[in-house]
């Protein structure tokens, strides 16, 4: 067999096992891209507050642990007779928005329902502190 | 969708593996006979059940994780076949279809609960892998009974009964898969009590004393393969996916440094002690001083390595069958003189695409033992890939372990098939 046709041969294989490579490297480069964190969270968190007597509409980023109460001390003033002094902490755990209930009087609801251990807050939820209602965005 | 992709890139793989069977019978004089529709057969057969399987059992499976595989078994067989069609590149392909079937088994029997229900019996994973690592040391006069091959010890040989014939295979290589399992399944019960750090010795963390007495244990172990097996290779593999894995489970950068200290001390302990462990660093150092003797090996791969320039001399014109253990160990040699340059880069690309996917399946699982399964499977296939290479291009001392689906081995092969199918396994239903 001429050497011009083996030659030619050899370079057709080489080109088809660097075809190859070239379909799995720009195929695999979506499956080994950047991890996305946590459950999709785009951080920073925010609670806004969405039913109040004073503070609709109130922004309240979370980027480390905040103590939400009636007191003047805490972290956010929650002006809600129905609020203890320091009524529940929100912080965030590995990029989750966490809940944490200091022992109130009245207790924490997310989503309607009273939680005493604390409790990992997705998008949408709705976090309640007396008659005080935020959604985290 | 992905795994249209995936069975339009097995086909690939499986024509350049016909395609690499006739190059080879080109020089000879033979033209495409039944061999190269063999090939083609056995390779459309093994990947096409592993396929199958998936679309029915995990059809969201990573799809590129087996057709890389199947690449670097094409290349692999094409140099075996070039230097031995009768009987490895034959029984080398018996062993294809073989591992084409284990893999898909696993993924059947796996079905339904996943990797998850292999964390249950870890213990007995890790008893299995303890007894097949010494089945090598099994008597000569029993049936079944180990073998020395090449000075290592890590053969196990089964006499049939019908005649003389005998069934030979490597337990050590199905022992590392054990063994993966139940560190993943150890180390996601342990790693918070492994990573708390008690104290520090400058900017290094150091955890509790007593969570290094495993590593001092893998040590030991990886030293015990080392003296009783002679085998250099799978004594450093165990060690380096031990504490490859640890430290990937904790984060904590005192197990490397404490793993690389008693690497390196019992290595010096090694070098010091046995001959065969002198004469490894000796032909590595110095190749052409005993040319015909112990640096033979690593001398003739080097001058494939260097005879090969940019595209190699094409299969079947080039000399490698001068160099010693050219279709197992030295299998990377090979394909270095006939594809050149190029073709050795693209086995290294494809085992860099290979360690990438399963590195990117352990960052997107959803619990600990799968993540740490991932890692370590993939460090595996890795550790080895670079052993062997670093070795046949003298960057390290030649460690006698076989290239992950390129060399000539029936064990090796259907271990790492039964790698690829749990790492496809946990990627599925994993999509971030």
């Amino acid at each position: 067999m001429p050497a011009l046709f083996l030659n030619l041969l050899k370079l057709i294989f080489i080109g088809l096992i660097y075809l190859f490579l070239w379909q799995v490297a720009r195929a695999i480069s979506a499956h080994i891209g950047p991890v996305p964190r946590g459950r999709g969270r785009k951080s920073p968190a925010e609670l806004v507050v969405v039913r109040s007597e004073s503070l609709s509409g109130k922004r309240i980023p979370v980027t480390s642990a905040t103590v939400l109460g009636r007191s003047e001390d805490a972290d956010v003033v929650i002006d809600d007779p129905y609020a203890s002094d320091f009524h529940v902490r929100v912080g965030l755990n590995e990029g989750d928005l966490v809940a944490q209930d200091l022992g109130s009087t009245n207790g924490t609801y997310v989503n309607g329902r009273r939680v005493t251990v604390p409790t990992t807050l997705a998008k949408g939820d709705a976090l309640q502190i007396g008659k005080t209602i935020l959604e985290v965005r | 969708m992905s795994r249209n992709a995936e069975a339009a890139l097995l086909l690939l793989a499986a024509v350049i593996a016909a395609m690499g069977t006739a190059l080879a019978n080109f020089p000879r004089g033979v033209g495409v006979d039944a061999q190269v529709a063999l090939t083609f057969i056995v390779f459309v057969a093994a990947f096409g059940a592993v396929h199958l399987s998936l679309r029915r059992w995990a059809p969201t499976a990573n799809p590129y994780l087996f057709p890389i595989g199947a690449l670097l078994v094409a290349v692999g067989l094409t140099e075996v076949y070039r230097l031995d069609a009768d009987p490895l590149a034959a029984l080398q392909r018996w062993w294809l279809l073989a591992g084409g079937l284990a893999a898909a088994l696993v993924v059947f029997l796996l079905r339904d609960e996943g990797v998850t229900v292999l964390r249950r019996y870890r213990y007995l994973f890790l008893a299995a892998s303890v007894a097949l690592l010494l089945l090598p040391l099994l008597p000569e006069t029993w049936p079944l009974h180990g073998a020395e091959v090449n000075g290592s010890r890590l053969w196990v040989r089964l006499e049939l009964p019908l005649g003389d014939r005998s069934l030979s295979f490597q337990p050590g290589e199905i022992a590392k898969v054990l063994l993966t399992v139940f560190l993943a399944s150890y180390l996601a019960d342990r790693h918070t009590a492994m990573s708390a750090a008690t104290r520090r010795i400058g900017r290094l963390q150091i955890p509790e004393p007593r969570h290094f007495g495993p590593i001092v244990i893998a040590a030991v172990a990886s030293f015990g393969v080392l003296v009783y097996q002679r085998d250099l290779g799978a004594s450093l593999l165990l060690f380096a996916l031990f504490v490859g894995l640890v430290y990937m489970a904790t984060g904590k950068a005192a197990y490397l440094v404490a793993g690389g200290g008693l690497a390196a001390a019992g290595g010096i302990i090694a070098f010091q002690v046995f001959d065969h462990v002198q004469r490894r660093v000796s032909s590595w150092l110095h190749p052409f001083d005993d040319f015909t003797g112990a640096g033979f090996q690593i001398a003739q791969s080097l001058f494939a390595l260097g005879s090969g320039s940019l595209t190699g001399s094409g299969v079947a014109l080039g000399r490698p069958d001068l160099i010693p253990a050219a279709s197992t160990d030295f299998v990377f040699a090979a394909v270095a003189e006939e594809m050149g340059l190029a073709g050795s880069i693209a086995v290294i690309a494809a085992f860099a695409l290979l360690i990438a996917a399963g590195m990117g399946i352990a960052l997107r699982s959803r619990d600990l033992f799968r993540k740490f399964l991932a890692a370590g499977l993939t460090l595996v296939v890795g550790v080895q890939a670079i052993l062997i290479i670093a070795g046949v291009i003298r960057l390290l001392p030649v460690t006698g372990i076989t290239l992950p689906f390129m060399s000539y081995g029936g064990s090796s092969l259907l271990a790492n098939m039964v790698i690829l199918a749990l790492l496809a396994r946990i990627s599925h239903g994993d999509r971030a």
